[in-house]
C-alpha cells in the first residue's frame, strides 16, 4: 500500500468517526429500522473507501453522504419490492422451490438488471420477451395470453431484444 | 459495480454502424425464435451472418443478451414475469442512477438553422438567447446551482439566476430539466410566452412551439400559472398543454419526451404522421406524409440524430417508401 493509499484510507477513517453515527441515525429515520440502517451506513463508507474524496466542510461531507445514502435506500426498497413480487409468485406454484441464498441473490440481481433494461418498453413487449426467454414459450401461447397476434409477438421480441442489446452495448443508457 | 462492467462507449460512427447491425440481429433473433420459422428464413439468416464480421459480432452480442435470462429459468416463467414487472416499476433505473448521463447518440451534431418555419419575433429572440441549438443539434448545460438542462433540436433558452429566483426562459423548442436543491431556497421556474411553471420537484420537460407550451413531469410535480392566471398542478407521470388562455386536461406523460436526451425517438404505437412530425424537427427541409399511410401505427426506437437512418428503418418495417423530390423535400408514401 502506498503512502497516498494510507492517506486516503485514514481520511475515510476520520470521516467515519465524524459522520458514521449521524448517517446511521439519518438512515434509521428514513428506513424506520435499525439493522437496515446499520447495513446501509456500512455500505456507504465501503463505497467511500473504494473511491475516496476530499471534503472542504462538514456540511459538504454530510451533503455527499446523504445523497449517496438516499440512493442506497431507493436501491434497497426496489430490491425488496422485486424480491417480494418474485417470492409471492413462487409461493403460488404447486411444487415447492427452495432456492439457496446464493441462487436467490443471483436471481434478484438478474431481475433488477433485466427490469432496468426493459423499463422503457411497453408492458406487453416486456412480458412477451420474458415469457419467450425464460422457458421458451411458443409465440402462439404468448399471443394468446397477451391478446395480440403472433406477428405482434414477433415484433415485441425484436423490439425488446434491440432495446436490451443497445443498453448492453453502451449505445443507450 | 455494474457501471464498471459496461464496455467503453464506442465512437459515434461505430455507434451508428452498431445500431444498424444490432437492429438486424434483433429482428433475426425474433424470426428464428418463432416456432414457425422456415428453413428458407434460416438460410437467409446464415447468408446475413456470413455477410460481414460486423453482423457476426452483432449476432454474438444478441445471443449473449439472451443468456442473461438463464438464472431465471429454474424458478419459472411466472415468478420471472412478476419480478421483472416489479423491477420495471421502480421509478429511477439503477443504471441511470449509476451512469448519470451517457447519451451517445446525437449530442453535438451540428446542423444549420432550420428551414422550418419559425415566427420572426422568435428568431430574433433566439439570437439574444444564452443557449441555442441548431436543427439536429442537442446539448447539455450545467447550471450554477448544479441543476442540469438538456436542449433539444432547434431550441433557444435564456438563463436568469437572481437573488430570489432561478428563472429559465424557453424562447423556442424543448428542454428537459433536472433541478438540484438550492442552498438559498430559491424557487426554480421556467417561463414561456404562455405562462410560468414552478418546479416543486425535480425532473420535467417543457416544449414550446406554435404558440403553445407542453409540460411532461417525470418526478415530483410542477405548477403551471398561465398568463391568464389559471393554476394547475401537474404531478409525476402527468402531462398538460397550455396557452396563455387555457390549460388542457391532464394526460399521461410520454416517455418519448425524456428519451430525446439520448438521441432516441420512442414510438409506442403512435401514428406514423406523428413520428414523422417529430423526426422533421431534427432535419432541415421538409418531410411530408401521404394521408393514406399517416395513420399506420408505429412502434420502436429510432435514432433522432440520423433521420436518414430512421427513414430507412421505417421503410423496412412498414409498407411505405420514401420519395425524394429534392434533397430537402421528402415524402413518405404507400409502397
Amino acid at each position: 500500500m502506498s503512502t497516498s493509499d494510507h492517506a486516503s484510507q485514514s481520511s475515510v477513517e476520520l470521516l467515519y468517526i465524524d459522520h458514521h453515527h449521524w448517517l446511521q441515525g439519518w438512515l434509521r429515520r428514513r428506513l424506520g429500522n435499525a439493522s437496515d440502517a446499520a447495513d446501509l451506513a456500512h455500505d456507504a463508507f465501503l463505497r467511500l473507501l473504494a473511491a475516496p474524496r476530499r471534503f472542504d466542510s462538514v456540511a459538504q461531507a454530510r451533503g455527499y453522504l446523504r445523497t449517496m445514502a438516499n440512493g442506497l435506500c431507493i436501491d434497497l426498497w426496489r430490491r425488496r419490492e422485486v424480491e417480494q413480487a418474485w417470492l409471492q409468485t413462487l409461493a403460488a406454484r404447486p411444487e415447492a422451490v427452495e432456492p439457496s441464498p446464493e441462487h436467490r441473490a443471483v436471481i434478484i440481481e438478474t431481475l433488477l438488471e433485466i427490469g432496468d433494461m426493459l423499463r422503457r418498453l411497453p408492458q406487453k413487449a416486456a412480458t412477451a420477451f420474458v415469457m419467450a426467454q425464460v422457458d421458451g414459450a411458443p409465440y402462439r401461447e404468448i399471443a394468446h395470453r397477451l391478446g395480440v397476434s403472433e406477428r405482434m409477438v414477433k415484433k415485441y421480441i425484436a423490439q425488446a431484444m434491440l432495446q436490451c442489446a443497445l443498453i448492453e452495448a453502451g449505445l443507450a443508457p | 459495480m455494474a457501471a464498471t462492467d459496461l464496455p467503453a462507449p464506442p465512437e459515434n460512427d461505430a455507434a451508428k454502424a452498431g445500431f444498424d447491425s444490432l437492429e438486424q440481429a434483433a429482428s433475426w433473433y425474433a424470426t428464428l425464435r418463432s416456432e414457425d420459422a422456415t428453413e428458407q428464413e434460416r438460410q437467409s439468416w446464415r447468408d446475413w451472418l456470413a455477410q460481414s464480421p460486423e453482423h457476426a459480432r452483432a449476432w454474438a452480442h444478441v445471443e449473449a443478451v439472451g443468456r442473461r435470462f438463464d438464472p431465471l429459468r429454474r424458478s419459472g416463467r411466472e415468478a420471472a414475469v412478476a419480478g421483472i414487472e416489479a423491477a420495471r416499476r421502480g421509478t429511477v433505473g439503477r443504471r441511470q442512477a449509476l451512469n448519470g448521463i451517457a447519451g451517445l447518440f446525437g449530442l453535438g451534431l451540428a446542423g444549420w438553422l432550420g428551414w422550418r418555419h419559425t415566427p420572426l419575433p422568435e428568431i430574433v429572440m433566439a439570437w439574444s438567447a444564452d443557449y441555442r441549438t441548431a436543427t439536429g443539434e442537442q446539448r447539455e448545460i450545467a447550471l450554477a446551482d448544479g441543476s442540469r438542462v438538456w436542449l433539444n433540436t432547434g431550441s433557444a433558452l435564456r438563463v436568469d439566476y437572481r437573488a430570489d429566483i432561478r428563472l429559465l426562459r424557453l424562447i423556442a423548442g424543448e428542454i428537459l430539466i433536472q433541478t438540484a436543491a438550492d442552498d438559498a431556497g430559491r424557487p426554480f421556474c421556467v417561463d414561456t410566452r404562455c405562462g410560468r411553471m414552478q418546479a416543486l420537484g425535480t425532473r420535467f420537460s417543457v416544449r414550446h412551439d406554435e404558440g403553445r407550451t407542453r409540460l411532461d413531469v417525470f418526478e415530483s410535480a410542477v405548477e403551471i400559472r398561465n398568463t391568464a392566471g389559471a393554476v394547475q398542478r401537474v404531478d409525476a407521470g402527468q402531462r398538460a398543454d397550455f396557452t396563455g388562455h387555457i390549460i388542457s386536461a391532464l394526460e399521461p406523460a410520454e416517455a418519448a419526451r425524456e428519451a430525446w436526451r439520448r438521441g432516441v425517438l420512442l414510438a409506442d404505437n403512435i401514428p406514423l404522421g406523428q413520428l414523422i412530425d417529430e423526426l422533421a424537427r431534427y432535419r432541415p427541409g421538409r418531410i411530408g406524409v401521404a394521408p393514406e399511410v399517416a395513420e399506420l401505427s408505429v412502434m420502436g426506437v429510432y435514432p433522432a440524430n440520423d433521420p436518414e437512418r430512421a427513414l430507412a428503418m421505417l421503410e423496412n418495417t412498414l409498407p411505405v417508401r420514401v420519395r425524394r423530390t429534392l434533397p430537402w423535400w421528402i415524402t413518405v408514401e404507400a409502397r
